[in-house]
């Protein structure tokens, strides 16, 4: 059974069509890669799949729960890296995966473990402002894992990663549905098992990995 | 099941944390309120007969310009380092999260009221009282929970310096006009300061409940 299906999602900003009529599906356990140019309509898809925006149309299921209404269920179970690390300057990199921990009703121990998934246990001290923009990121997918969701929903999570990019994320999903948005056609093939491709808000092509890229 | 209380109560530690490292509105608002009350020992003709009759207008004055910086700055903050999404992606409930955010910028008003009140009494000579404190505080309840509901909701808009006031000064109204009734009579003047004080307590239940319930709209949709 699919653990995201989705049918004609739409979302209009004013007279802009960002996304017209997306149909989707993915398998668990499956690690789908959603490319395509900047303005394709890529992180629109993708906060839609998060639960961070609402669609002007269409329909969404995932886990089996609607997520146009159950959205705060569904929360516990998702994880959503964003293009902004969304973190706070002025805490530790370990204080900002704790305050998470309280907001997800997790143990503050999952801090820690979260951290050493990414490798960031030697900086958990240190101010996440003061992090680099790497860093950042790292300590954004630790949050994102924190909670241990089914579903992980990654915009771009390679940005302004270092070269063991691959590896981290490579560990990050294992186990786990995700869809993944990224520019990078190689990153994209290691990762996942299937690719779509939108433009101008369309779905244009769909299928293996290596279909698409040929 | 996520307690509510505990949700807030780390939000509102989060944002308390980050004032104190960062001390980016505490000591700004300090120096505002301070500035303040010097303009208004200039601007009027202060003696022993009229300064219980001006103190708690420049009081009220000061308390509400300071009150929009300190609400404003708790949601635009997390709106520019993109945290308020990341907070609302999680299964805690909106409220909550509101009220941490709400508690958290009333504690800084607190602590700006602590640097004002004493300064009224240095350059007003109006007496210093608990009836004081206690009128003040009421008032900053139910003011945090209207401000930050507005400040919120006009946080992602562009004219969002203009748009917080002309939203947040008409409902602060009732809390200026009672607590205005209070602090005058806890400076000396004649009146029922029972009354003023049951009327904010009405206003901060009325107000908290109402915030209460407009968070989530006001937030998640």
């Amino acid at each position: 059974m699919s653990t995201i299906i989705a049918n004609g999602l739409t979302q209009r900003f004013g007279a802009d069509l960002a996304l017209d009529s997306v149909d989707l599906a993915v398998d668990a356990g499956e690690h789908l890669a959603v490319l395509g140019d900047n303005g394709a309509g890529k992180t629109t898809l993708l906060r839609i799949l998060a639960t961070a925006a609402r669609p002007t149309a269409g329909s969404l299921q995932i886990l089996g729960l609607d997520a146009l209404r159950d959205r705060r269920r569904l929360r516990a179970r998702i994880g959503f890296v964003a293009h902004a690390p969304g973190l706070y300057p002025a805490l530790s990199a370990t204080e900002n995966l704790e305050f998470f921990c309280s907001l997800q009703g997790v143990q503050r121990t999952r801090a820690a473990e979260a951290l050493a998934l990414v490798g960031l246990t030697a900086d958990a001290t240190r101010p996440a402002g003061l992090l680099s923009r790497g860093m950042q990121q790292r300590l954004a997918i630790a949050r994102a894992v924190l909670h241990d969701p089914k579903v992980l929903v990654l915009d771009e999570p390679d940005a302004s990663l270092d070269s063991g990019a691959a590896d981290l994320l490579a560990a990050v999903i294992r186990g786990r549905t995700v869809v993944i948005a990224t520019h990078d056609r190689p990153l994209a093939n290691r990762l996942c098992q299937r690719t779509l491709v939108l433009r101008h808000g369309r779905v244009l092509g769909a299928g293996s990995r290596l279909r698409v890229v040929r | 099941m996520i307690r509510p209380v505990t949700i807030a109560l780390a939000v509102a530690r989060k944002d308390l944390t980050s004032e104190w490292r960062t001390r980016e509105l505490v000591p700004a608002l300090g120096q505002f309120v301070v500035l303040a009350l010097v303009i208004a020992n200039f601007g009027f003709q202060i003696d022993s007969h009229n300064a219980a009759a001006i103190a708690p207008g420049v009081l009220w004055l000061a308390l509400v310009f300071a009150g929009l910086v300190a609400f404003g700055r708790a949601f635009t903050a997390e709106r520019e380092q993109a945290s308020l999404e990341a907070m609302l992606l999680t299964p805690a409930p909106a409220a909550a999260i509101f009220a941490g955010k709400a508690m958290a910028a009333a504690m800084l008003l607190v602590l700006c009221e602590a640097v004002l009140l004493p300064a009224l009494t240095l350059f007003f000579g109006t007496p210093l009282s608990v009836p004081l404190v206690a009128a003040v505080l009421l008032a900053t309840v139910g003011m945090a929970a209207l401000g930050c509901l507005f400040a919120a909701l006009v946080a992602q808009v562009r004219a969002r310096e203009l748009l917080l006031p002309l939203l947040t000064l008409p409902l602060w109204i009732p809390f200026i006009v009672a607590g205005g009734q209070a602090v005058q009579v806890a400076m000396g003047a004649s009146g029922g300061y029972n009354q003023a004080l049951g009327l904010l307590i009405d206003f901060d239940i009325l107000f908290v409940v109402l915030t209460s319930l407009a968070a989530r709209f006001v937030l998640d949709d």
